[in-house]
């Protein structure tokens, strides 16, 4: 079954994330970037941004906040089990620091209706505690029919 | 750090190796246990061959060879990739970017993302980076 394009636009509650340095660490970790900027306390302190901050791909992790409602959503009910994430856009407006508190709000942008396969956007905007924007993350996934 | 010239045609070229428990790794860290990132014979089950690789997590080895490159994490300003052949475990993805085009204080870039066979593994791979 296709995906209703009536969906396009339809919004989630907006979700908060408190980013912590040891979150930061074990996430460079993960992607195998030591870079100090993310890991060393003492170099951070002393580089531009004052503390350690969170490798740009971070966002992903305050982001899947939002994504796993999305994907357990009844009303989408997409179908996971044929779903693979197909392409990924970030836009990054201001650096996300230790200590930041960001909130993400998701919307779908977009679905296509295709023979074989569905393609669906969401796009998530984050927020740190002053009010500014940090970055977009666009997700396009493909659903296979 | 010195001041690094950017300007076009300049390229930059890292390589990194998708190790036997990287997926792992990556599901702790990101929250995402989708078992075919983590789940051996579900992935075989799927016709994956075994467990691939979060497109992300390439996609965070990308992105490494761009802040390498630039020295600071905070200059990227946009990124771009398909997702377009699946990364194993033991695979050697290279990342090979040039810059395009540099226009006031922004530079585009291309990159070609490819594993130890010549498979390009994401493709429609892009990045604006401040100069």
């Amino acid at each position: 079954m296709s995906i209703d394009k009536k969906f396009i636009g339809k919004t989630w509650p907006a979700q908060s994330y408190d980013v912590c340095k040891e979150k930061i660490k074990e996430y460079a970790k993960a992607i195998k970037n030591p870079d100090p900027h993310y890991v060393d306390e003492e170099f951070a302190e002393k580089s531009a941004y004052g503390t350690i901050i969170a490798p740009p791909t971070f966002s992903v992790v305050f982001g899947a906040h939002l994504i796993e409602p999305i994907f357990f959503d009844n009303e989408l009910n997409l179908n996971l089990a044929m779903l693979v994430h197909g392409e990924q856009e970030f836009e990054f407006y201001e650096v996300v620091k230790a200590g930041d508190t960001v909130t993400t709000t998701a919307r779908i942008s977009h679905i296509e209706n295709k023979e074989k396969l569905d393609v669906i956007t969401i796009e998530l905007l984050s927020k740190n505690q002053q009010g500014r924007d940090v970055c977009k993350g666009i997700y396009t996934f493909v659903v296979r029919k | 750090m010195g001041e690094k010239t950017i300007q076009k045609g300049t390229t930059f070229s890292a390589q990194e190796t998708v190790d036997k428990y990287r997926a792992i790794y990556y599901a702790g860290a990101s929250g995402d246990f989708n078992p075919i990132h983590i789940d051996p014979e579900f992935g075989k089950m799927v016709g994956l061959g075994g467990v691939i690789l979060h497109g992300l997590c390439a996609a965070g080895f990308v992105v490494k060879t761009i802040t390498d490159w630039l020295g600071d994490p905070g200059k990227l300003k946009r990124f771009k990739c398909r997702f377009a052949s699946p990364v194993h475990l033991d695979d050697v993805i290279t990342t090979t970017g040039e810059v395009i085009e540099v226009k006031e204080n922004r530079a585009n870039i291309v990159l070609k993302v490819s594993n130890q066979n010549g498979i390009d593994v994401e493709t429609n791979v892009s990045a604006e980076v401040e100069v």
